[in-house]
């Protein structure tokens, strides 16, 4: 079963979220929900690894090469001579590969966090409004024999709205 | 087809135009004949007051001295043909481009208008229709069908009359033969009453062009800039450069 | 939450960092309700100023259609002045939107608390004063209607665009620019929209809701939104660089005279940034007047800003200084000139009134007391502005007047359809920015408060101050 409690700072999360760790509950079925950023491992919990950078980078190459495309072939494909320049001249085919380079990498930057934060996702899903006013929230997946156990648990470090979490249209 | 469109190019042209100072009387014979031949708009005085005059091929006056020691000193300028033009690299739709017979083509239909080229020209040779150009009746009788009547917002210049360039090209190859030296000449060419002007192929050496060219008196105007120019001045005398 | 602590050392004096305890005492609730407030409150003024606003707007899309219709010719440009006050003020726009991005990304990348809240109003400067500056390509274009060749696409003309121009550079960076610092605004946008979602109804529920993309704050979402805005800010800053260097070089790769100059890339980026600092001054001291957010943007704040607009000035001098004596002392003919056509000619009026309204602000702002009052300050950016602008018309129109065949030599005088359209970008971007703060938080919430927790409070001596943690 899931539960969800609300508490009013760090410490007391910290603590609840080591304690579930003692109980053998693992990482990947405690959901943390904060207002605001907290530092990496102020929590308790490992980084996830991202895919994020090889997107940037993917992204990035892609852009290079049709920058490349546009600023070397083109000219090649349907020729037609200016004074004073070869077709291709390095400054104006550096200028354009890097503009469509930087443009690559923003957009898959954007596309590629997105991607992997699975947005837009509109439906339902666990949360509480209290969680912008300053609130962590807490949503943890236990087995239904430990639910009196955490429960008592969590009260002892001072968590308020404890029980299962509403499932708000986001 | 390429090869029947353009024989020129076979033959590795370079059309210069010769302007011979000592000769030119300022009549401005050819200003007017290159608005006949190329439909190029009168804009009124007004405009033309304000620098937006459209003359492709212009009479430069400068004043020298006080009074009573005044001289006028005069030369036909038109677009100089550059070589290195410095107008066509910054077309952003390559509405001007060089052609292999050593020809700044500027292709009205392609021009969007930015003037970057106007910009860029050191000579300041190129004109832009910033109205619609009107054409009081009955002159539309006296447009010429072989080219094109522009609109507003696009760039145009001295073309070396490319029309009669090619127009010779094509009834000499119909005749099987290729055109002679001094055979083709544009609308300024064949109009000034002096024989001021010169129409050649540079790369021919025996051509009259070439000829003249060589001589003790040609200069380019504004060499130090580096943009080898298509148009060759020969120095005159008392009233001009 | 931290507490001051009260002991018998306190003196009832006020201590520099009074405002910011008070911030911090606040809770994420009222906060929340303090930036959503003014939002929600439209009172007489603003729908006046919004009126006077669109009804520049529209006179100026008027005055647009009517250039599109007769033509290029109801401008006052001639031969050979052939760029004027449209590339002026697209310049200038560029420009003003080169800030946001050293608030919001270099300043980022330096861990400067101070720019916290004012990221998002430096980054929403930025794509709408880049939005002003994209109209202007277009504008300037004697056939508009045939603006779609510049674009790279497969057509049956078999005809690409000319990447050798500096026209398609300025092309794809402005878009590039455009596109990056939108998607940088939104970004950072998220949280906020987050929590707009949970405190409004009605239209901005749904409107935020939408923007929000279903954000709940896990821990994983602020793990990626961070990495993300930490590549975007290094990413950007590259782009940045270049947009203006780029629009430079639409002068200084042709050989008219006093163009043709290799320091113009970072004359125009200095220029840029102290231009848009200026602007980005003057725009916050309006904001905090108009919806009341005193607490968030404090005098530290107008303070270090004005220390930068100083810097950013002083170098503008330096870069000015490199480029005009090395073509006063090479005396070529044209650029001599020209150089005495702007310092002792027709021209001197307006050179006078750009070095004045440029170099006087730089003396005011060394003065403590002018950068942290929010009247004073307003008065030194709009000077800076001033000059700005009067300089980029100098650049463009001056120069044009003058080149190597004396018979070529010209004059400007701008028209009534020039004075408009620019009239027009103008109001445009006040009204984008008067509807922006009220639809999007003006203060980028979560950032502060991601900052109040790196904050203690600590005593030194006699001081409480506070004290910022060395996290992320």
């Amino acid at each position: 079963m899931t539960l969800m409690a609300l508490f009013h700072e760090s410490t007391d999360t910290a603590e609840v979220i080591d304690e579930l760790h003692n109980l053998g509950i693992p990482d990947h079925q405690i959901v943390v929900i904060t207002g605001v950023p907290y530092p990496e491992g102020a929590l308790g919990r490992q980084r996830e690894w991202l895919t994020l950078p090889y997107i940037v980078l993917a992204g990035a190459a892609a852009g290079m090469l049709f920058g490349l495309f546009l600023a070397v072939i083109t000219p090649h494909l349907y020729r037609l001579d200016v004074g004073g320049h070869p077709p291709v001249g390095f400054p104006p085919a550096a200028v354009i590969i890097f503009i469509f380079t930087m443009m690559a990498t923003i957009v898959s930057t954007f596309l590629g966090v997105l991607w992997e934060m699975n947005f837009p996702r509109f439906g339902p899903a666990p949360y509480h409004g209290l969680v912008t006013d300053g609130h962590l929230a807490v949503i943890v997946d236990i087995p239904s024999q430990l639910e009196e156990q955490v429960k008592q648990m969590l009260e002892s470090h001072h968590a308020h709205h404890i029980g299962e979490p509403e499932w708000m249209a986001l | 087809m390429a090869k029947d469109a353009n024989p020129s190019a076979e033959i590795h042209r370079r059309w210069v135009l010769v302007v011979d100072l000592d000769r030119c009387t300022g009549c401005q014979a050819c200003v007017v004949a290159c608005h006949a031949e190329n439909n190029v708009p009168v804009v009124g005085e007004k405009q033309a007051a304000y620098g937006r005059w459209m003359h492709w091929i212009i009479i430069q006056r400068y004043w020298e001295g006080e009074y009573p020691n005044v001289k006028a000193r005069f030369m036909p300028v038109m677009c100089q043909q550059c070589t290195e033009a410095p107008c066509e690299p910054v077309c952003p739709v390559f509405a001007t481009y060089h052609s292999e017979e050593g020809l700044n083509a500027q292709i009205y239909n392609r021009c969007i208008g930015t003037r970057f080229c106007g910009s860029a020209c050191p000579y300041k040779v190129r004109t832009y229709n910033w109205f619609r150009p009107e054409f009081p009746e009955p002159l539309t009788e006296q447009l010429n069908p072989d080219v094109t009547v522009r609109t507003r917002g696009i760039m145009e210049k001295c073309t070396f009359c490319i029309q009669r360039i090619r127009r010779t090209e094509i009834d000499s190859q119909a005749e099987g033969r290729i055109p002679a030296d001094g055979e083709i000449q544009p609308a300024c060419v064949q109009t000034c009453p002096t024989n001021t002007l010169l129409f050649g192929d540079l790369n021919d050496p025996d051509s009259r062009a070439s000829q003249l060219a060589r001589s003790h008196r040609s200069f380019r105007l504004l060499p130090e800039l580096g943009t080898d120019p298509g148009v060759i001045y020969l120095k005159g005398g008392e009233t001009n450069a | 939450m931290p507490e001051p602590d009260h002991s018998p050392l306190d003196t009832p004096q006020s201590t520099p960092y009074d405002e910011r305890l008070l911030l911090a005492q606040r809770t994420d609730a009222e906060i929340n309700q303090a930036v959503l407030q003014p939002m929600m409150q439209t009172g007489m003024g603003f729908w006046v100023l919004v009126g006077f606003l669109s009804l520049v707007v529209v006179w100026g899309l008027y005055a647009w259609g009517f250039l599109v219709y007769w033509g290029i010719g109801v401008t006052g440009k001639n031969r050979p002045v052939y760029w004027t006050l449209f590339i002026t003020t697209f310049v200038f726009w560029v420009g003003i939107s080169h800030a946001g991005t050293m608030i919001s990304a270099v300043l980022r990348l330096l861990k400067a608390d101070w720019r916290r809240p004012i990221t998002r109003g430096a980054e929403a400067m930025t794509a709408f004063a880049l939005m002003m500056a994209a109209l202007y390509p277009l504008i300037h274009l004697g056939r508009v209607w045939k603006f779609y060749w510049m674009i790279p696409y497969p057509n049956n003309r078999l005809m690409w665009p000319n990447f050798q121009s500096p026209l398609m550079w300025d092309m794809v960076a402005i878009f590039t620019y455009l596109i990056g610092s939108s998607l940088y605004l939104y970004l950072a946008l998220i949280p906020d929209m987050a929590m707009g979602r949970d405190h409004t109804n009605g239209w901005r529920y749904r409107l935020y809701r939408a923007l929000a993309l279903g954000w709940r704050g896990t821990e994983g979402e602020w793990h990626k939104l961070h990495r993300a805005l930490g590549i975007f800010s290094v990413a950007i800053i590259p782009i940045f660089l270049s947009v203006h260097s780029i629009v430079s070089w639409d002068f200084a790769v042709t050989i008219q005279p006093r163009w043709h100059s290799t320091i113009f890339a970072p004359y125009f980026v200095i220029g840029a940034v102290y231009s848009g600092l200026s602007a980005l001054a003057s725009i916050l001291v309006v904001v905090r007047r108009g919806m009341r957010l005193q607490e968030f943007l404090r005098a530290e704040h107008f303070n270090a800003l004005g220390k930068l607009v100083l810097v950013a000035g002083m170098a503008w001098v330096y870069f000015w200084f490199a480029g005009f004596i090395v073509e006063w002392y090479g005396n070529e003919p044209v650029v001599r000139e020209l150089i005495h056509e702007e310092v002792a000619g027709r021209l001197s009026p307006l050179f006078y009134l750009q070095m004045s309204a440029n170099l006087i602000p730089i003396v005011l702002l060394v003065f403590k007391r002018i950068r942290t009052t929010p009247a004073l300050l307003l008065a030194a950016t709009l000077l800076v502005n001033i000059g700005m602008f009067t300089e980029r018309a100098l650049i463009v129109i001056g120069s044009l007047q003058r080149n190597d065949l004396p018979f070529n030599w010209g004059t400007y005088r701008p028209t009534w359809v020039e004075i408009s359209i620019v009239a027009m970008t103008f109001a445009g971007f006040a009204l984008l920015y008067t509807l922006f703060s009220r639809v999007i938080p003006f203060v980028p919430v979560w950032e502060i408060k991601e900052g109040r927790l790196r904050y203690t409070v600590r005593r030194i001596g006699r001081l409480l101050v506070p004290t910022a943690a060395e996290i992320d």
